[in-house]
């Protein structure tokens, strides 16, 4: 078994910097792989993030991560980009990353993600410019996502967003705010693709367990929804779920 | 800008939380009744809701401020879930 400890939206910031920290210590002994599904500060300052890179330094599991909405608030997600590679974290954007672990190869294929809706009511890219624009960036991360989990030679693979790919995880949120909070376009990714395992954040007051169309297993890990400072998931290569083997699972 | 009708205070409450980098919180509930606000949803930290309340204030001085936003539990987690 693998067993991958997973949060999102941490918000690292003023008055909240300590949310990770206090479970650090026990966190070895109980995973072997992080992985951080975006947001993980309060209005994406180098400075907020220095905080939780301090805090990760130096983990001997690997930490792997997407960047979130509030990553990109002040036009320097390069910088926490860089401050997070520089504490040995691995930051995804369309592209993956496969890890050994116990002579299991764990791959996992990155993006934020973005929204535009669900199925029978998804914006297109019709119209103005910033509509073209909105559907146009949803596209290119689903495309990405797609191909890095395509190109994936791993044991399992995990699809690490921040958007939600699924309704079901939704649950508990407005509806008014769907289109905001996620988009099919990354489920058909990677039900096209294939994985075993696809976490987000982003919607806080959603729900955590669902499926994509296919039948993988989506978990929302947006730290209010799951209500501690990671959940743990156990995942077995033995029964990797492929897409073909996913149809009709419930 | 003139100021908001009553209709609106709400949203530009809401608003103007989420652009507060003391508080940059999109998931707020605000509801302004006379001269009372009530704030709802989650916090991450109890300083997040003393500070929530401190700039609510501020917005709108001379409101009585009702936080009743939730602290959310950052625990570890008790075991882990298989997934397949």
């Amino acid at each position: 078994m693998i067993r991958i400890a997973a949060v999102g939206d941490l918000h690292y910031g003023a008055g909240s910097q300590d949310i990770l920290r206090p479970s650090l210590e026990h966190l070895p002994d109980r995973a072997d792989l992080l992985l951080l599904a975006g947001d993980l500060t309060r209005c994406g300052g180098p400075e907020e993030v220095q905080v939780l890179a301090d805090q990760i330094r130096g983990l001997p599991i690997p930490v792997v991560t997407v960047l979130g909405n509030h990553d990109y608030q002040s036009d320097r997600e390069d910088e926490v980009r860089r401050v997070l590679e520089r504490a040995g974290v691995t930051v995804l954007e369309g592209d993956a990353v496969a890890l050994d672990v116990d002579d299991v190869r764990v791959g996992i294929a990155g993006t934020k993600g973005f929204g535009g809706g669900f199925r029978g009511a998804h914006g297109s890219d019709f119209g103005e410019p910033e509509m073209k624009a909105f559907i146009g960036h949803t596209k290119m991360l689903s495309d990405g996502l797609e191909r890095a989990l395509a190109t994936l030679d791993a044991d399992l693979r995990i699809a690490l967003l921040h958007y939600s790919p699924i309704e079901a995880t939704l649950e508990g949120e407005r509806l008014e705010i769907y289109p905001f909070l996620g988009s099919y376009l990354m489920a058909e990714a990677v039900d096209n693709a294939g994985a075993d395992l696809v976490l987000h954040g982003h919607a806080h007051h959603g729900t955590e367990k669902g499926r994509t169309p296919a039948g993988i297993p989506v978990r929302n890990v947006a730290q209010p929804v799951i209500r501690h400072a990671y959940n743990v998931y156990a995942l077995d290569a033995r029964r990797q779920v492929l897409p073909a083997a996913a149809e009709g699972i419930s | 800008m003139s100021e908001p009708r009553a209709d609106y205070l709400p949203e530009h409450i809401r608003e103007k939380l989420i652009h507060d980098p003391r508080v940059a919180e999109q998931d707020l509930k605000v509801e302004v009744k006379e001269h009372r606000v009530m704030l709802g949803g989650n916090v991450a930290t109890p300083q997040l809701h003393q500070t929530l309340t401190e700039v609510a204030s501020e917005l709108l001085p001379g409101y009585e401020i009702v936080n009743e936003t939730t602290v959310v539990s950052s625990a570890e987690p008790d075991g882990e879930e298989p997934v397949s």
